[in-house]
Order: C-alpha cells, then sequence, then structure tokens
C-alpha cells in the first residue's frame, strides 16, 4: 500500500523519463561529440558511468589505472559514432513516437493551435528545425492528415521511369506536377532537382480558402515549398518539397507522398496510404537537406 | 552504489523518496531510477564539459573513465574551472530533478 493513496502510472511515466534521458544524451552529444566519441573509444558511456566505475572497482583496476600514464588518444578520434550513439539514434524516432501519441488526437482530426505549438517544440528539441504550421500569412488546410503515394514525376522532357533509380514499380505520371517540370532537359538536371523529385508531396492548394483571391501569390510561394513528414505510428521523419497539387477531395486524403517519402516512412505498403503530420519547414538560408531526418546529431540545439 | 566523484552533489533521493511514496514494483524503481541516473550523468557531464576549457577536455576526460571516483577530479575542476563548479552543478542537477519530479506528479493516477 503506497503511502499517498495515488499511484504512478508506471508506462506513462517511464515513457517521459525515457524521453528526457535520450534529449540529455542528444544535447550531450551536440555539444560535446569529441567527448562522446573519446569515452567510447574506451568502451564507456556517459550514462553508464556508474556500472562502469563499479566494474573498475570489483577488477581491482582503478587503484592500478592511476599509475598508468593517459593513453594517447586523439581528442577526436577518426572512427565510426558508438554503439551508444546509434541506439540514441534509432530511439529517439521511437520517443517521437511515443509523444507524438501523447499528443495527437485518438481520431484523426484537424489539430488545435496548441497541439501544433506542442508539436512544433518538440521536432525542435529532437531534430533542431524550425518546423511551424502557418509561415507568415500561409498555412496548409491541415497539419495532421492522410496521406496517399503518388507516382514519379516526370523532371524534364523527355523523361520516363526507367531513368528513375529507385521505385520503378510505382510509375510515372503522364502529366505534369502542378509545378511542371524540375529541369528544362535532360543536361539542366541538377542533383538538386533529382533530390527534389525523389522527396516530393502533394499539397490541397485547390481547397485553399485564399487560392482564387491571391492565386499568383500562393502558387510562386508553395512552389518546391519545404515541409516536414512525421509518420506518428513510428517516429520517421522526412523533409521534402511541394512539388504536386492534389489530392482531390473524394479520395479522404489530404495529401500526397512520392514514391521515395512513402517508402521511407514504411507507408508504401498495403494500401499505401497512412496518417502523418505535415509542417512548413523555416529554412530561409537552406541548411535543412531534403530527404530522412532521424536524428540530427551535427547541429546544436 | 558505487560513488561518482560528483554524487555529493546531485542526490537523487529526493527522487526516490517521492517514487516510494507512491508505491511501485521493485523492477518498475529500478528502471525509472536507472534512467534518472543516466539523465543526471549527461547533464552533469555537459555542465562540466561546458565551464572546462576545451584545451583540458581531453585530460579531464581520461582521468574520468580511469577513475570516475576519485575526489581529486573535482579538485582539479576547482583548480581549471573559472566558476563555482560546485554551484553549478548543484544548481543544474537540481533543475533536472525538479523537471523530473513535475513528471512524477503529472504520471499520479487519482
Amino acid at each position: 500500500m503506497n503511502k499517498s493513496g495515488s499511484k504512478i502510472d508506471t508506462k506513462l511515466l517511464s515513457s517521459r523519463i525515457k524521453n528526457i534521458q535520450l534529449l540529455s544524451a542528444q544535447s550531450l552529444y551536440n555539444k560535446h561529440p569529441h567527448a562522446i566519441k573519446l569515452l567510447a573509444s574506451v568502451g564507456v558511456k556517459p550514462g553508464k558511468i556508474r556500472e562502469h566505475a563499479t566494474k573498475l572497482l570489483t577488477s581491482g583496476a582503478i587503484a592500478g589505472s592511476l599509475l598508468l600514464s593517459s593513453p594517447q588518444t586523439g581528442l577526436i578520434p577518426d572512427q565510426t559514432p558508438s554503439s551508444a550513439i546509434v541506439q540514441t539514434k534509432s530511439e529517439v524516432t521511437k520517443s517521437l513516437s511515443n509523444q507524438l501519441s501523447q499528443i495527437l488526437p485518438t481520431k484523426l482530426s484537424p489539430l488545435s493551435e496548441e497541439q501544433e505549438t506542442k508539436i512544433s517544440h518538440l521536432l525542435f528539441d529532437i531534430f533542431g528545425i524550425t518546423a511551424v504550421p502557418q509561415l507568415g500569412s500561409t498555412r496548409l488546410n491541415q497539419t495532421y492528415g492522410l496521406i496517399g503515394a503518388e507516382q514519379h514525376l516526370p523532371r524534364y522532357p523527355g523523361d520516363s521511369i526507367s531513368q528513375h533509380d529507385e521505385y520503378q514499380k510505382s510509375g510515372i505520371t503522364p502529366g505534369l506536377g502542378a509545378w511542371g517540370y524540375f529541369a528544362r532537359s535532360k543536361q539542366d538536371l541538377t542533383p538538386e532537382d533529382v533530390q527534389k523529385e525523389k522527396y516530393y508531396v502533394a499539397v490541397q492548394t485547390l481547397y485553399l480558402p485564399d487560392w482564387n483571391i491571391r492565386t499568383r501569390y500562393l502558387y510562386d510561394w508553395y512552389k518546391h515549398r519545404k515541409v516536414v513528414v512525421v509518420n506518428p505510428k513510428n517516429g520517421k521523419t522526412v523533409v521534402a518539397v511541394v512539388a504536386d497539387a492534389g489530392p482531390a477531395n473524394w479520395t479522404g486524403k489530404h495529401f500526397g507522398g512520392s514514391p521515395e517519402v512513402m517508402a521511407y516512412l514504411n507507408l508504401n505498403v498495403g494500401m499505401q496510404k497512412g496518417e502523418v503530420v505535415m509542417f512548413f519547414v523555416d529554412d530561409p538560408e537552406k541548411v535543412v537537406s531534403l530527404g530522412p531526418l532521424e536524428y540530427n546529431s551535427d547541429k546544436e540545439k | 552504489m558505487t560513488k561518482i566523484f560528483y554524487d555529493h552533489l546531485i542526490e537523487i533521493e529526493e527522487i526516490t523518496i517521492k517514487i516510494d511514496s507512491h508505491g511501485m514494483e521493485a523492477e518498475e524503481k529500478k528502471e525509472i531510477l536507472s534512467l534518472v541516473d543516466e539523465t543526471l550523468h549527461h547533464h552533469t557531464l555537459k555542465v562540466i564539459l561546458d565551464n572546462l576549457s576545451f584545451s583540458k577536455h581531453e585530460e579531464f576526460l581520461h582521468k574520468f573513465h580511469q577513475n570516475p571516483l576519485d575526489p581529486d577530479l573535482l579538485e582539479f575542476l576547482k583548480k581549471e574551472v573559472e566558476v563555482d563548479i560546485e554551484k553549478i552543478i548543484r544548481s543544474e542537477s537540481k533543475k533536472v530533478k525538479q523537471n523530473i519530479l513535475k513528471e512524477i506528479e503529472k504520471a499520479l493516477v487519482p
């Protein structure tokens, strides 16, 4: 019998403290990666320093080690990240999924301002990116909705499915994306254009309430606008650009995703659709790369 | 439990008492306290490195992994860090503990 009369939801507490622990590991790594690497090079995980100390004590190594000179290890060893960091990377997606489940409504429905703010903070904390539901005066109709699989888009006149390196079975649309080709010719196609077609989404610009009032402005504004897409079921997160309009309301879907986006989100199976959170990425300096965004270890918060 | 050289500045008893007062299976308590412990190690190491000159990081980290219990580590930090490192470790760990205590409150089932 406990002394206070109230019980702790241990599952909830464990999940929340696990998240705090992951963020603390991430914060340490972001700020002092050299320290983590140095400790990893001698088999020590910072969070497990007590276990390490116990091992040293029981093996009698502590007294002896004081007599040894420091090993000649460089401050920033050139080696792959420690297993501790790799583990943290994979656990971050689980943590994100856990936390989103506590913010998102149980049934698919529009998010409140408070829910959107919490998600923005969460994405900033975890990935160091500024992801927002609204940029200036522009916002999507939906920030939490159903995404469906799209085909590849023609990148230049004459492009065909055989020239796309992955997911050829998805096919290529007979028409152009809403913003036309990515390049004027195959010769003009840049690696950046290739990435844009790989990681693109379709959004329902046609249903924006002000679409008919300021069409030209919005058309330009949305062209290749960077967004972040999160599958709340598994925490998988990808940065993409808006490159097509749709889908139509009657489909019951709110967004479309390129074959690469859907595959990364693990939504390219079964009905090839699923719930996602989609926010704009505020990235005026163009530092956020397109593609999977599991764990941003290069940026400091 | 093995004592790390900064343990006396952190003191997680507050959290242990809080958890004990609400009853919890031994295994669950062990898991939660292990996560708390890891969190505090991450924070404390970050606080130390934030305040220690970069040129001294390698020396400190070697000493630290060779003997995390060594009280001389604190003496080393006091000598090398310009600010009151004990005070900073105390105050920063207090913030983390308060955050964790809040999480425990949020997880209470009436």
